[in-house]
């Protein structure tokens, strides 16, 4: 906007012009020379105003000036008046109504009239005779006529004063009043009086008729007269001062109200007014009706513009500028003629105008076509009736209209395109939505514009540098023919010749810079949406420029922050990466900026960017041209620039084991040109983060390397010395732990790859993993460093097994080894570890701890027992005190870090630990585990652990039979006092047991125990122990058992069954108590192990029969037999007994009838009956001689059992007796129930049929058996 | 007289990763030598799309605050400049198809036009401009086309955006740039079908 004349452009507000003041800013009339000497002056006679409160009205009035102010309608209620205000102190100056004749012209006809200085219609102006309208008549308006013209005064309070002031004021405005109107100009004046007095209430109505006299003095209008109170607030002043600019803004409006009526009324007169003097040079034209319709539309225009009546404004340019461009006024102009150029420029400013009224209405799509449209026509225009778009001037003028638009848009200022809304463009408005659109119809953001412009600035360089060689010679060098030639050839529309455009042998138009200019504000319009992608776009346009400009310095600085951080690269945007990096080199060759060289060499020797022809690609050349100050070295870090290099590691095993190593391989492949120079590393660092810190590979010249595409070289790792700290390769941070140094042959081609395999020494557990490599390359001239991040994917592991063959290595995380611990050499033994132990025996338990490590050892000893309910133990160790365990859960009892004080190498420790006898059979884990620490690697412990399982088992188990017995007691006796006790008082308080007195029983308690240890066990003892009862009381009577009375016990075998009988003899305490009585009886089993070295104590086991039930009220049967020798040979005489028990109150009568059988005869009742009284006994007798017909040998087996008698003596033969079953039944007379006959001794048992009873076979020498 | 009527410049399909996984260019009529030849150097369409991406950053961020732009239409990102104008639209995988249209990249030539009945003369001059989801046809035969070629079981989408989010590979296929192509050069404006 700026290239055009200034105030061409500017959006009209009304103008005032401020009088009596003294300013800082002396008045400027502006107008030209010779119309100065004609102009107008307008002079007060009163001293300017000096007070602070004359100085602050002006400075809030001048603060108020709208003409920098946003060209929008938006906020139009809070913003009453726009005002352009300028100042001056006594006098002014008007330009002259009427332009004076020029000099040579000698008699003027009478007719003549005299015309504005800027009609076309007076010879003065440049307009004469056909010009259409210039700037300067808008200028006029805007610069030179004021609106209102407001004049200060100081009412003075003094009272003595008063009339003669006011006098002088009434004088002064009078005074100007006439010159104004002597001017022509219609502008209104207004006063603006300031009183010097605060004002009292007192004073108010003298001063309202002062006031009143000095309007009606003036002639004022009342709304043209203001008054200032004398106060000293600054509410109160701008108050006023509000009041007063709004009053008169509606003044001004109404003045350009009426300039723009007048112009309506000469357009509809449709008369071509004569000039002053018609024209007599040049083509003698004047300037047509339609010329005169274009001036008064304009002006009409304008005027509405003033008014800020837009739409208005809008019609009156739309028509101006139809007609401007009809066929009736442009297109009869030739295109030699100045006219042309200024009806273009006028096209444009109407274009401009049109543009601004269309954004100020909120039209944004219609203004953006208009633009358009306004481009189209013209170029249509040019390509028809001018010099054609294909030159330098169009290029010139189309960036110039895209300036002007972007220019535009910021003065207009539509928040709908401020950055923060991150909006580009705007929607189209309602009244175009759903037309179809040019895209660029949707207003774009300034930036777009000024791209634009740019676009077409490099377009007229191009036309510029196009231009030939004698077109570019100044005038007066080239031949006039050659001149004459060349003037009609170039637009030079609002742009200069070609001889200044692009001159020869000195500089014209600096192209570069308005590229440059267009594109910075382009890209800071971008970067301020984050459009840092376009952003970058441009800057890199603008590197171009600037490298034309030789400002190499400038690309630097441009393109380097993108060059850095846009992540052109990892998006793969290669080519734009490309163009950038040499930008970028050409740009840092020039300025000697080293660093920048070898990043954008480094980078561009990659595959990925397109090769250059001719172009050395050698990393060592790229410093050739550039002046160093001291050698530069780079660092680069994995991913900031595209690295021609990729490494990648893998790890042969998953595991391996601290202490021992594991085979890597490093490969470092090449991704640079073809035929580009081989780099040459210098050292190469493998980090590590793990077992050990990194390892160093230095470059070490050998014999050419094979051409292949893989070089695989075995590498040796050694122990870096400590000395050796003049590696300024490796990171500072390395130092502590251990680095191993390597050498190998690190000559790097294009293409081709370096494997390294490597013994990478594992020492500590966890996790060993390969961090990252460091590629360094060194040279006299420079160092880099390049950061490479090692690639990681599973399934691409190739193990380079030749330099053509690979093998995949099945690795999920090839850059980690799980490194398990260090194989302790410390051994943890139990010597004597028995399978099973048992329950109630304590148990010793011995450990040795042996040190197989080469150096002693300083341990300790963690003893953990795990399982239900484990038991506290105790630990001795020698030469310690015994520590006892700790339960720290319910199933866990531990001992933690017990001290085992030094152990030698070689040397062993024997622990013991001790547990109480367990009661229940149970399962432990017993947990050894010992830490210790070696001299040579204090830092590092390292433990032994030895897991023992601790089966704890019941030695023995046991089954029970109780079998009934007779009595051999009589039981009491209701009818005999002796036997029973009186019953036991209450009020009684001996409690000295009574000795029992109730019914008693007989029983025979048979055990059969067996040992289910894995070894022979040693029984001293069985015994029993009768759980005392309240009811009754129980003893044993006898006991057998199989074990020598000696005491020194009976070795059990494990699995064989043994057997102790025990008899007992049950009595109730009383006789009345007849109830169930129940029996708890546990098996006592004294047992050791048969160790003859260490006689232990023997340890109990106490094993729980289950309950028996003892007594009742039932009747019992109980057979029960003698063996005699009978009188007849081998036959034995048996005499059954049976007993019968009444335990009941009932009297009871049973019958007993014996059947006769073939096996034996017998003598007794066949048929009798009992009557048994209540608690009592009665005993029936048989006598049996069996018939000498016993089975065959094997018919009587397992009959030893028989009754339950376990005597071994009867399964000694088979044939040694049988069973004979006598039929007895014994019947309950009342109930007629069957009673069992329960055997109650050995040689009866109790049989499905009925009970059996033994028949001992007689051998000779007689005697019975058993 | 010749009218200039818009044509596809470029198509490009840009990766989730912001990498570039395919570009065409078609060539526009240039009206100085009567032929036809790109508007731009591949490296100038390459910086084109590239732009886009801002524009699609800033929707996506415009889009997640207003929720809106489900259909992953983005509609006109930006005019580069009077002439050539970005349009663009989104995969529900992030894909993006970006079309590049050239405002005078066609013309149809004034004895031809006069040659048309009213109805497609008027359709000739107002074809001058695009309507709003004038390009919908396009994307919708380039996202046809793209699940077409991830269809293809030899096709690896992972290789071409990497889910680690870094770069990608590009689109070799030649059936795709085929389709591009084909896409490219059919369109015209108010076509509705490709």
């Amino acid at each position: 906007m700026d290239e055009y004349p200034a105030g061409s452009l500017d959006h009209s507000i009304p103008f005032l012009l401020t009088l009596g003041t003294r300013t800082n800013t002396p008045y400027d009339s502006g107008l030209s020379a010779a119309l100065k000497e004609q102009a107008v002056l307008i002079r007060s006679e009163l001293p300017p105003l000096e007070s602070d409160q004359a100085h602050a009205l002006l400075r809030y009035i001048q603060d108020r000036d709208a003409s920098q102010i946003p060209c929008n309608g938006r906020d139009a209620s809070e913003r009453k008046y726009r005002f352009r205000i300028k100042t001056a102190e006594r006098s002014l100056l008007l330009p002259p109504r009427r332009a004076r004749l020029p000099e040579g012209i000698e008699s003027p006809p009478p007719t003549a009239v005299l015309h504005s200085p800027y009609s076309p219609l007076s010879p003065v102006s440049p307009l004469y005779p056909d010009g259409l309208i210039d700037t300067q008549w808008i200028r006029k308006h805007q610069d030179l006529v004021p609106a209102v013209l407001l004049c200060f005064y100081t009412l003075t309070s003094d009272q003595s004063l008063a009339t003669l002031c006011d006098n002088q004021i009434k004088t002064d405005v009078n005074n100007i009043r006439a010159l104004l109107s002597q001017s022509g100009y219609k502008t209104r004046l207004a006063v603006v009086l300031l009183s010097d007095h605060v004002a009292s209430s007192s004073s108010v109505d003298g001063l309202q008729d002062r006031l009143e006299i000095i309007r009606r003095g003036c002639g004022l209008d009342s709304k043209a007269l203001f008054l200032v109170p004398g106060s000293d607030s600054q509410e109160e002043l701008e108050r006023v001062a509000e009041n007063m600019l709004t009053t008169l803004y509606v003044v001004s409006v109404e003045y350009y109200r009426d300039l723009g009526r007048h112009a309506r009324k000469k357009r509809g007169r449709g008369i071509v007014p004569q000039p002053t003097i018609p024209p007599t040079s040049g083509t003698s034209q004047t300037l047509s009706l339609a010329g005169w319709n274009v001036r008064y539309d304009f002006k009409s225009a304008v005027f509405a513009e003033y008014r800020l009546e837009m739409d208005v404004a809008l019609r009156s340019y739309e028509q101006a500028y139809e007609n401007l461009l009809s066929s009736e006024l442009m297109e009869l102009i030739p295109s030699w003629s100045p006219r042309w150029n200024e009806a273009r420029f006028l096209a444009d400013v109407i274009a401009v105008r049109c543009l601004r009224c269309l954004l100020w209405n909120g039209q944004h799509s219609a203004a953006a076509r208009r633009w358009l449209a306004h481009r189209e026509r013209i170029a249509d225009f040019v390509d028809r009736r001018g010099r054609g778009t294909k030159n330098y001037g169009w290029e010139a003028w189309e960036a110039r209209w895209a300036i002007v638009m972007a220019d535009l848009i910021d003065k207009i200022d539509i928040p709908e395109l401020y950055p923060a809304t991150l909006r580009l463009y705007l929607p189209p408005e309602k009244s175009v939505m759903g037309e179809r659109l040019q895209p660029w119809e949707l207003l774009h953001h300034p930036g777009y514009w000024y791209r634009l412009a740019a676009r077409h600035l490099q377009a007229r360089k191009a036309f510029a540098y196009a231009i030939p060689e004698d077109d570019r010679r100044s005038p007066s060098d080239s031949p006039a023919s050659h001149v004459a030639k060349s003037a009609f050839a170039y637009d030079t529309y609002m742009c200069p010749d070609p001889y200044e455009e692009y001159p020869l042998g000195r500089l014209g138009v600096d192209h570069g810079k308005m590229i440059i200019d267009c594109l910075m504000r382009a890209r800071a319009e971008f970067l301020k949406r984050h459009q840092t992608r376009y952003a970058a776009e441009v800057s890199l346009e603008c590197a171009r420029d600037f490298a034309m400009a030789d400002d190499w310095q400038t690309i630097i600085d441009l393109l380097r922050p993108m060059w850095k951080e846009l992540s052109l690269r990892s998006e793969g945007w290669i080519a734009i990466a490309e163009e950038m990096n040499w930008a970028l080199r050409t740009a840092a060759m020039e300025v000697d900026d080293a660093e920048m060289v070898l990043l954008a060499d480094w980078e561009l020797l990659s595959r990925d960017f397109s090769k250059r022809p001719k172009w050395h690609y050698d990393i060592t050349r790229s410093l050739e041209d550039v002046t160093l100050s001291s050698k530069p070295s780079v660092s680069i870090r994995d991913g900031q620039l595209v690295s021609f290099i990729s490494a990648s590691f893998l790890f042969q095993s998953e595991e391996g084991k601290a202490g021992q190593s594991v085979r890597g391989q490093l490969s470092i492949k090449s991704n640079a040109h073809v035929g580009s120079a081989p780099v040459v590393l210098s050292t190469v660092y493998l980090s590590f983060d793990g077992s050990l810190d990194g390892i160093i590979l230095r470059h070490h010249e050998t014999a050419p390397q094979s051409q292949g595409k893989a070089v695989i070289t075995t590498v040796s790792l050694t122990k870096q010395a400590d000395n050796d700290d003049s590696q300024p390769t490796v990171p500072a941070e390395v130092g502590s732990g251990v680095t191993l140094v390597g050498s190998a042959n690190l000559t790097l081609r294009p293409g081709q790859a370096l494997v390294f395999n490597m013994e990478v020494p594992l020492r500590e557990p966890g996790e060993t993993r390969v961090d990252s490599l460091t590629v360094n390359v060194a040279t006299e001239m420079f160092d880099l460093r390049q950061e490479l991040a090692l690639q990681e994917r599973g399934n691409e592991n190739l193990w380079y097994i030749s330099p053509s063959a690979t093998k995949h290595v099945a690795h999920p995380q090839p850059l980690v080894v799980r490194v398990l611990p260090r194989p302790p050499k410390m051994e943890v033994r139990c010597p004597v570890w028995k399978e099973q132990y048992y329950t109630d025996e304590p148990i010793d338990l011995e450990f040795e701890v042996e040190n197989g490590e080469d150096v002693e050892a300083l341990a300790t000893l963690d003893v953990v027992l795990f399982g239900e309910k484990p038991p506290v133990f105790t630990a001795s160790i020698p030469g310690h005190e015994d520590q006892t365990s700790s339960s720290i859960r319910s199933e866990e009892t531990r001992l933690s870090g017990a001290p085992m004080g030094t152990i030698g190498s070689l040397k062993s420790l024997t622990v013991r630990t001790r547990l109480p006898p367990i009661e229940r059979s149970s399962r432990y884990d017993l947990t050894l585990k010992v830490t210790y620490f070696l001299p040579t690697n204090p830092g590092t412990p390292i433990s032994q652990t030895a897991i023992f399982q601790l089966n704890v088992v019941n030695p023995f188990e046991a089954n029970y039979d109780l079998l009934p017995r007779v009595h051999p007691n009589p039981w009491p006796s209701l009818f005999d006092p002796d036997t029973i006790s009186l019953p036991i008082t209450n009020d009684s308080d001996d409690t000295t047991p009574q000795p029992p007195t109730g019914i008693s029983q007989a029983w025979s308690l048979v055990t059969r125990y067996a040992s289910f240890a894995s070894e022979p066990l040693l029984v001293t003892d069985v015994d029993i122990a009768i759980q005392p009862s309240t009811t009754s009381r129980c003893t044993t009577t006898t006991k057998h058992t199989n074990l020598p009375t000696s005491g020194t016990g009976r070795l059990i075998h494990p699995k064989t069954i043994e057997e102790a009988t025990f008899n007992l003899s049950a009595q109730k305490l009383t006789i009345d108590d007849r109830s169930h009585a129940p029996l708890d009886i546990s098996l006592i089993i004294k047992w050791t192990r048969p160790n003859p070295d260490t006689p232990n104590t023997p340890n109990t086991t106490s094993l729980p029969i289950p309950r028996f039930t003892l007594f009742g009220t039932e009747p019992r049967v109980l057979a029960s037999v003698t063996h005699r020798r009978g009188a007849r040979g081998s036959t034995p005489l048996i005499t059954l007994t049976i007993t019968i028990e009444n335990a009941s109150n009932h009297f009871l009568t049973f019958g007993l009838a014996m059947e006769p059988s073939e096996a034996f005869a017998f003598s007794g009742p066949k048929l009798t009956t009992a009557s048994l009284l209540p608690v009592s006994r009665r005993v029936v007798e048989y006598r049996l001689l069996p018939f000498e017909v016993g089975p065959t040998v094997g018919d009587g087996a397992g009959g030893g059992g028989g009754g339950g008698d376990g005597d071994g003596a009867e399964q000694g033969g088979a044939a040694a007796g049988w069973w004979i079953r006598p039929g007895l039944v014994v019947r309950d007379k009342y109930f007629q129930k069957v009673l069992r006959v329960i055997p109650a001794g050995e040689g009866v048992r109790g049989g499905k049929e009925g009970f059996e009873v033994w028949v001992p076979r007689l051998v000779a020498g007689g005697g019975t058996v058993g | 007289m010749a009218t200039a009527i818009p044509s596809i410049a470029c198509l490009g399909v840009i990766g989730r990763n912001n990498n570039p996984l395919h570009t065409s260019i078609f060539p526009s009529y240039d009206p100085s030598n009567n032929s036809f030849r790109p508007v731009r150097t591949p490296l100038q369409f390459s910086l084109i799309l590239s732009s886009t991406l801002d524009v699609f950053e800033l929707r996506s961020r415009q889009n997640a605050a207003a929720g809106v732009g489900l259909t992953g239409d983005f509609g006109l990102l930006h005019a580069v400049d009077d002439r050539l104008a970005a349009y663009g639209f989104e995969t529900n995988t992030g894909t993006r198809f970006v079309v590049i249209i050239d405002m005078r990249g066609r013309r149809i030539d004034g004895a031809l036009a006069a040659g048309l009945d009213g109805r497609d003369r008027r359709l000739a001059g107002a074809a001058a401009g695009l309507r709003e989801g004038e390009m919908r046809p396009v994307f919708k035969a380039m996202q046809g086309a793209y699940i077409r070629l991830l269809q293809n079981p030899f096709f690896d989408p992972d290789e071409h955006s990497p889910p680690t989010g870094q770069g990608g590979a590009k689109i070799t296929n030649k059936k795709f740039a085929d389709d591009m192509r084909r896409i490219g050069e059919a369109w015209t404006p108010g076509i509705t079908n490709l």
